[in-house]
């Protein structure tokens, strides 16, 4: 039994730092905001410190962890692409949203304290703003890993990621390349405007700024669902296009019915960009094209 | 010459512009028309959105308040945040919680003969960069004063408010998964205060609207919002996220159309960007005005993300702005900015008007008769635009 656990041990011990023939991939942790995250770095063969690599930051879609996206990291790195698969906080090997679970005091003139006090800590929570935040302090650690080019930065996304990643590239001017797969379009056919919540909406607000941080877990979970039903709502993806500058290259990845979404989004781009269109179980196809995307665009 | 300075002040709001900034014939017409009246009823444009003879009025005291050195100010001073709780107006201490449970502070003003039965308007009050509500506490006496429900708020991580998410550092592994949605767990950790992130301070206000929307006695559609120098933008950023706004008042502060732009990090923030991701705490610089304190030097690049002179086209009709600058203010450089966004916004059909505060600098708007006068013309618009309150 000992054994076993052992060789449990030694084989994640590998895990954590496995090199295959084209890549090799390495736990790294960084921190968002305040909240520690461990990510995948994945790094080609032949990657040094005096390397001058290009970089890709890889953000799971809605409700995933960073598993679910791995694949398509390690196929950039075999192409000699440096890749980062993350968890947002509050999901995966990411710390969560941190909260007091009881009451604490404060005087602002003591900047840092330290303390010892119950903390309440959420997780599964779907904030797409700190999302993004979140993929931008992705960026910020890879400009920082040895044998990267800090100006060749790349933002890769599906479904709701995808959307971030147009996000990020309209509001963060070091992304220079995205491949976004059938990426949400929120906001498309709406003129640019303040959020008017729908009543249902407004009284789910208005119970979100009355409740605490909650006790329980089927209390985490309907404020998590109540959280994400109005940040979603008011979440325009698609007005982040015509932000992304001409130095910046984007390929849209459309599946199925999003076809002529994906082209009229691709009209309000300034730089280097594309559509593909594919049905949704070649996503194989989809990983290829995202690949030759980077490769040639960075 | 004062009186042309209004003139041109309210110019804006009653002539439409072509996109290529030339006169319409008719705007052309109407313009000599404006200018005509002006000059005839001084200050009293029939024109204006509310009357601004107040400023007239009191133009004497305000060109001795920007002479005299005793009333001269670099900052506020304690003892410009002073003032007499008025007679029958109430005051309430409230928590609310804004990103998932973080409790902020909240002090309501309540007007004479305020009743949870009836249906009142109500305004939130915020203070500015690196500043404290305890210095604009004035300023929602003076709107319960004149029959408003206020309520002046503490931004997440300053004073009354708790430190939120971003502010708070474990000192010992996250142990929770995502197994469960919530974990209690007594820890070690470090609290971070006054860190100033106007992306925070937007969610701030946001969750002050939806509080104020479901307290008994308040009509959930007839909010408005008033912010004073750093306040005043983040006002102008919640007006263009956020349709419940329905009037919005910024002081002392520049919001110059501009397009909207994606943030660039500068050479000498990026090696401090990457020692905060590295270890969760970057370099921090000295900030704010009245109220001095270390604050993360990343909120230089943090808050470009909040770029209020880049939304006004996000603006509802809805909504209704009253922009109060001051004529001689060394950081936003006098109202230019202003002139310019309320023509924006008038182009666009939002009711918008630019009411400047003659010989003041910045910090002379909070005090004397700046205040008076400032606090007068917002209390006016929020009446005019909000409504009063009924008992039922």
């Amino acid at each position: 039994m000992k054994a076993n656990l052992f060789l449990i041990a030694a084989a994640l011990s590998i895990a954590t730092h496995a090199v295959t023939a084209e890549s090799a991939t390495e736990t790294v942790h960084y921190y968002s905001e305040a909240v520690r995250c461990n990510a995948k770095l994945f790094t080609p063969s032949n990657h040094g410190a005096s390397s001058s690599a290009s970089a890709v930051v890889l953000a799971p879609g809605q409700g995933e962890t960073r598993a679910s996206i791995e694949s398509v990291a390690e196929a950039l790195a075999t192409r000699g692409i440096v890749a980062l698969a993350i968890d947002y906080r509050g999901w995966g090997e990411c710390g969560g949203f941190l909260y007091f679970g009881e009451p604490v005091r404060w005087d602002d003139r003591m900047r840092f304290a330290q303390l010892t006090t119950t903390m309440r800590i959420r997780r599964l929570r779907i904030d797409p703003k700190a999302q993004v935040i979140d993929v931008r302090n992705a960026i910020t650690f890879l400009q920082s890993v040895p044998g990267v080019d800090r100006a060749r930065i790349g933002v890769w996304g599906v479904g709701l990621s995808g959307g971030h990643a147009i996000v990020t590239a309209g509001s963060d001017a070091r992304v220079k390349s995205v491949v976004a797969q059938h990426p949400l379009l929120a906001g498309k056919g709406e003129p640019r405007a303040a959020f008017a919540p729908t009543p249902q909406q407004q009284t789910m607000m208005i119970e979100l700024a009355r409740t605490g941080a909650p006790a329980d877990n089927r209390a985490a979970k309907a404020m998590n669902a109540n959280e994400a039903t109005v940040a979603l709502a008011e979440y325009k993806p698609y007005w982040y296009l015509e932000q992304i500058p001409q130095t910046t290259s984007v390929l849209l990845i459309a599946e199925n019915s999003q076809a002529s979404a994906a082209d009229s989004a691709v009209k309000l781009l300034k730089g280097t960009s594309s559509v593909l269109k594919i049905e949704k179980a070649r996503r194989a196809e989809a990983t290829n094209a995202a690949v030759e995307w980077f490769t040639s665009n960075l | 010459m004062a009186i042309m300075k209004v003139a041109q002040a309210l110019l804006p709001q009653d002539n439409r512009f072509d996109r290529n900034g030339e006169y319409t014939m008719s705007s052309y017409r109407r313009c000599r028309v404006a200018i005509a009246i002006c000059a005839l009823f001084a200050a009293s444009s029939a024109f204006a959105q509310i009357n601004t003879d107040i400023i007239e009025k009191h133009r004497a005291d305000l060109a001795k308040q920007g002479s005299d050195p005793e009333m001269k100010r670099d900052a506020t001073q304690p003892r410009d945040w002073n003032y007499d709780l008025p007679q029958g107006v109430t005051t309430r201490l409230v928590t609310f919680y804004v990103g998932g449970g973080t409790a902020l502070h909240g002090k309501m003003f309540l007007p004479r003969g305020f009743s949870t039965k009836g249906s009142w308007p109500a305004v939130i009050v915020g203070h500015g960069i690196n500043a404290l509500s305890i210095g604009i506490e004035k300023y929602a006496a003076r709107f319960a004063d004149r029959g408003l429900v206020a309520m002046a708020i503490d931004y997440q991580s300053y004073g009354f408010s708790q430190s939120g998410s971003d502010d708070i550092r474990l000192l010992e592994p996250d142990p929770t998964t995502d197994a469960n949605a919530v974990t209690d767990k007594h820890m070690r950790i470090v609290m971070k205060r006054t860190n100033l992130n106007n992306a925070q301070e937007v969610n701030d206000f946001r969750a002050a609207i939806s509080f104020l929307q479901g307290e008994p006695g308040i009509d959930p559609d007839r909010i408005g919002i008033w912010g004073s120098s750093n306040g005043g933008a983040i006002v102008i950023a919640v007006s263009a996220v956020d349709a419940r706004v329905k009037a919005c008042v910024a002081q002392v502060i520049g919001t110059r159309p501009v397009p909207r732009r994606p943030v660039a990090i500068s050479e000498a923030n990026m090696e401090d960007a990457i020692t905060r991701v590295r270890t969760g705490q970057g370099a921090e610089t000295e900030a704010g005005f009245s109220f001095r304190t270390y604050v993360d030097r990343w909120y230089l690049t943090r808050n470009q993300d909040v770029q209020p002179g880049a939304w006004l086209d996000q603006i509802p009709q809805t909504n209704h702005v009253l922009f109060i600058p001051a004529e001689k203010d060394e950081l936003t450089r006098g109202d230019s900015g202003n002139v310019e966004a309320a023509k924006f916004l008038t182009e666009r059909g939002v009711t918008a008007q630019v009411a400047t505060l003659p010989d003041l600098t910045h910090f002379q708007a909070y005090s004397y008769t700046g205040f008076e006068v400032g606090s007068t013309l917002a209390a006016d618009w929020f009446l005019k635009y909000l409504g009063t309150g009924s008992a039922r």
